[in-house]
């Protein structure tokens, strides 16, 4: 199994890149990090996986220049059933613009019919709990703001919401899914925080049978996540 | 503003201040007659009556400002004891919050009732992100930013954010020192006079990071590859970029011939140098008190005085205490849970450490869990990694324990090397206690700080137990 890291020199906030060691150790699989000025694998090699993890402001600048030469041939990656994971704000570099808090609006790569805005003081702090087919994710989200449609018809989601926000506070989906695109603002180690999600994406690899290092541990830790996020007199919104 | 950076009251704006000072002021003596400590609620109420309170209040004639992600207590302290002993009357918010009502708090116990202040000099603790509101009122002589790294993920986001911040609120007036080795803070508000310090490569710098964290691995010019002439941790170093040439600020003050022998540095700059005794083994101490001096000498002390009344400093029982026990070192480490950075330090620190170490993690944020649940993103940020040593035996506790001792796993530390257990002062009775070990009982800033100190006492009257 191939994994393709794109930007690890910027995008690797709130320990996301725990998502790719965590798969490859669990898998043996192979890790490429792709750097802003070099050419991604996925433009010309078979990839089973490719990643982008959370980054600063800058940072999505800096992904969307180097990112947008192959957005065509990630589009047609997702039409042809490979596997993508963005999380965190790398979502919304995929998304059509960002709205900045002084009303500035920065240009994205425009394939999703999606308006960030954000907000330098009104930092959103929440915990996630939600669903995939039958399985329960609980995650985190940290953001200076949400995603709004503007126009176009919107991807499907790819988490049910539960409890928490969805692509913004008035949408019950999380994130979008195209094909095995998959991009969600949680954030952080995602697949450690959910075995049951990382075994699926291991699935969508094409791994048969996927055993996760430290399974156990990570379960226990899991249900008692599940447990606390389930617990109608917790807060939600920190 | 006048110099004093004051701005004097009219009308009825003039009334409501009184009103807040006298308030505000009438609060002190109650809140010790109570026994509450309330370093706060004075400021509260204050700005609670006249929300323009700091930008009337008197003040000292000289203000100097620390921030930063780490180290600003302890400058703030070096600076406070080292002015206060060589004669200068020092106001400091250091008993208190290092946000708005905490320096409100301490600026409004230096002036009597008539709003004149009888102190030469404040030396002010200053939360990042309060900036905002406390820097329209008031304008620092002189602020050291210690150094700006990954922080609370929800509060702080990551340090460019928050250096962008600093850039947009720091006043234009304020003289600014700057660590030379960290290009994210070195590089706040470019418009304001500066002096940089930093430290010359030591015998334990590398050319790579090790750690999990280094958020200045591009060329803030061109986005091009960093090369680090010497690194000590995280992005802490010095650099310059392959591609276009870019390269760390020259240092105005720089810590040199460092030794953890001697417990020594000497500080060069342009007016002559001085040798100072370390407050402590740790490369982040030497970085304070390098900032410490440079900001003594910005002050206008010289090396002379400065030499005799730092060095009667001490550190802050809080954050680091040691007491030895039947042969065992007991030890409390701050580690700011939450904070990948400052946990990754002690991490660092411990595992350097000589002999059999013990170490009770105790960072859970008690406060969130009390209402939320804590996002534990941060430990995937940390240097648990650190801890893998066969030297080490881990303990975790708490109500995110069974997040550590995943975090732990991933990290490479053997079963054999750790306990979980579910309850902190049971987690105790795991220690091992041996002679000639150290435990370290890792606690967060604020809400584990009672907890640790109370799971101290269960340590220390075990040691004492433990049969020889």
């Amino acid at each position: 199994m191939k994994i393709e890291l794109l930007y690890p020199e910027v995008c690797n906030l709130y320990g996301d890149l725990m998502n790719v060691e965590y798969l490859a150790r669990s898998a043996d699989a192979e890790v490429v990090r792709t750097g802003l000025k070099e050419t991604p694998r996925f433009a010309s090699e078979p990839v089973d996986l490719v990643y982008m993890g959370s980054t600063t402001e800058r940072g999505q600048e800096l992904a969307r220049d180097a990112l947008a030469p192959y957005l065509e041939a990630l589009k047609k990656r997702a039409d042809g059933g490979g596997v993508t994971l963005f999380t965190g704000n790398a979502l919304e570099i995929l998304g059509h613009h960002i709205t900045d808090d002084d009303g500035t609006d920065i240009p994205m790569l425009g394939w999703f019919p999606l308006r960030a805005e954000r907000h330098w003081l009104g930092r959103y702090n929440a915990m996630y709990l939600g669903k995939l087919e039958d399985m329960t994710v609980v995650a985190f989200k940290s953001q200076f703001g949400h995603s709004y449609p503007v126009g176009g018809e919107l991807p499907a989601p790819l988490f049910e919401t539960t409890r928490g926000a969805g692509l913004n506070p008035d949408l019950p989906g999380e994130g979008v899914r195209v094909g095995n695109l998959m991009a969600t603002y949680l954030i952080g180690p995602l697949l450690v925080l959910n075995p049951p999600f990382a075994k699926y994406v291991l699935r969508l690899c094409g791994v048969r049978d996927p055993k996760l290092i430290f399974e156990r541990e990570a379960v226990e830790a899991y249900e008692a996540r599940v447990r606390d996020f389930t617990d109608p007199k917790r807060n939600f919104v920190y | 503003m006048d110099k004093k950076n004051r701005e004097k009251p009219r009308g009825l704006r003039a009334i409501r201040f009184l009103a807040a000072l006298w308030c505000a002021k009438l609060t002190v003596p109650l809140l010790k007659i109570t026994r509450h400590n309330g370093t706060n609620f004075p400021g509260e109420i204050a700005m609670k009556i006249c929300p323009e309170f700091l930008r009337y209040l008197d003040k000292p004639a000289r203000v100097l400002a620390v921030t930063g992600t780490n180290g600003k207590t302890t400058v703030t302290n070096l600076l406070c004891d080292t002015l206060t002993a060589a004669g200068h009357r020092v106001l400091s918010n250091r008993a208190g919050s290092n946000m708005y009502p905490g320096v409100a708090t301490a600026l409004l116990t230096g002036v009597n009732i008539f709003n004149r202040c009888s102190c030469d000099t404040a030396v002010l603790e200053i939360d990042e992100r309060s900036s905002r509101l406390i820097f329209p009122h008031l304008t620092p002589e002189i602020m050291a930013i210690t150094n700006l790294f990954r922080d609370s993920i929800m509060r702080n986001a990551h340090p460019q954010f928050i250096a962008d911040f600093l850039t947009r609120y720091i006043p234009r007036g304020t003289k600014l020192v700057l660590n030379a080795d960290d290009l994210i803070s070195s590089a706040v508000a470019p418009e304001n006079e500066r002096v940089y310090f930093g430290i010359e490569r030591m015998s334990t710098d590398v050319t790579e990071c090790v750690n999990r964290l280094n958020d200045m691995r591009i060329c803030p010019k061109c986005a091009g590859r960093l090369e680090y002439e010497y690194l000590r941790y995280h992005h802490i170093g010095r650099v310059r970029c392959a591609d276009c040439g870019f390269e760390s600020p020259a240092y105005d003050y720089a810590g040199a011939d460092a030794s953890l022998e001697t417990m020594t540095v000497t500080v060069r700059d342009r007016g002559g140098e001085g040798r100072y005794g370390l407050i402590s083994d740790s490369i982040f101490n030497i970085y304070n008190l390098v900032t410490a001096v440079a900001m003594l000498r910005e002050y206008g002390m010289d090396h002379a005085e400065i030499q005799k009344y730092i060095s009667q400093v001490k550190l802050v029982g809080t954050r680091h205490t040691d007491e030895e026990v039947n042969g065992v070192h007991v030890i409390n480490q701050m580690a700011k849970g939450l904070n990948a950075l400052a946990c990754s330090r002690a991490f660092d620190y411990i595992a350097s450490q000589p002999g059999e170490k013990e170490i009770l993690l105790l960072m859970n944020c008690l406060s969130d869990e009390r209402h939320w649940s804590e996002n534990v993103c941060w430990l995937y940020d940390a240097d648990f990694e650190f801890l893998a040593d066969p030297s080490i035996h881990v303990i975790v506790t708490g109500p995110r324990g069974k997040d550590y001792f995943l975090r732990l796993k991933l990290a490479g530390v053997k079963d054999e090397q750790m306990d979980y257990v579910r309850d902190e002062f049971e987690a105790a009775d795991k220690l091992y206690l041996r002679p000639g070990s150290s435990v370290f009982l890792l606690y967060g800033a604020d809400d584990s700080l009672d907890l640790a100190f109370r799971v101290r006492e269960k340590v220390l009257k075990l040691a004492k137990e433990a049969k020889r």
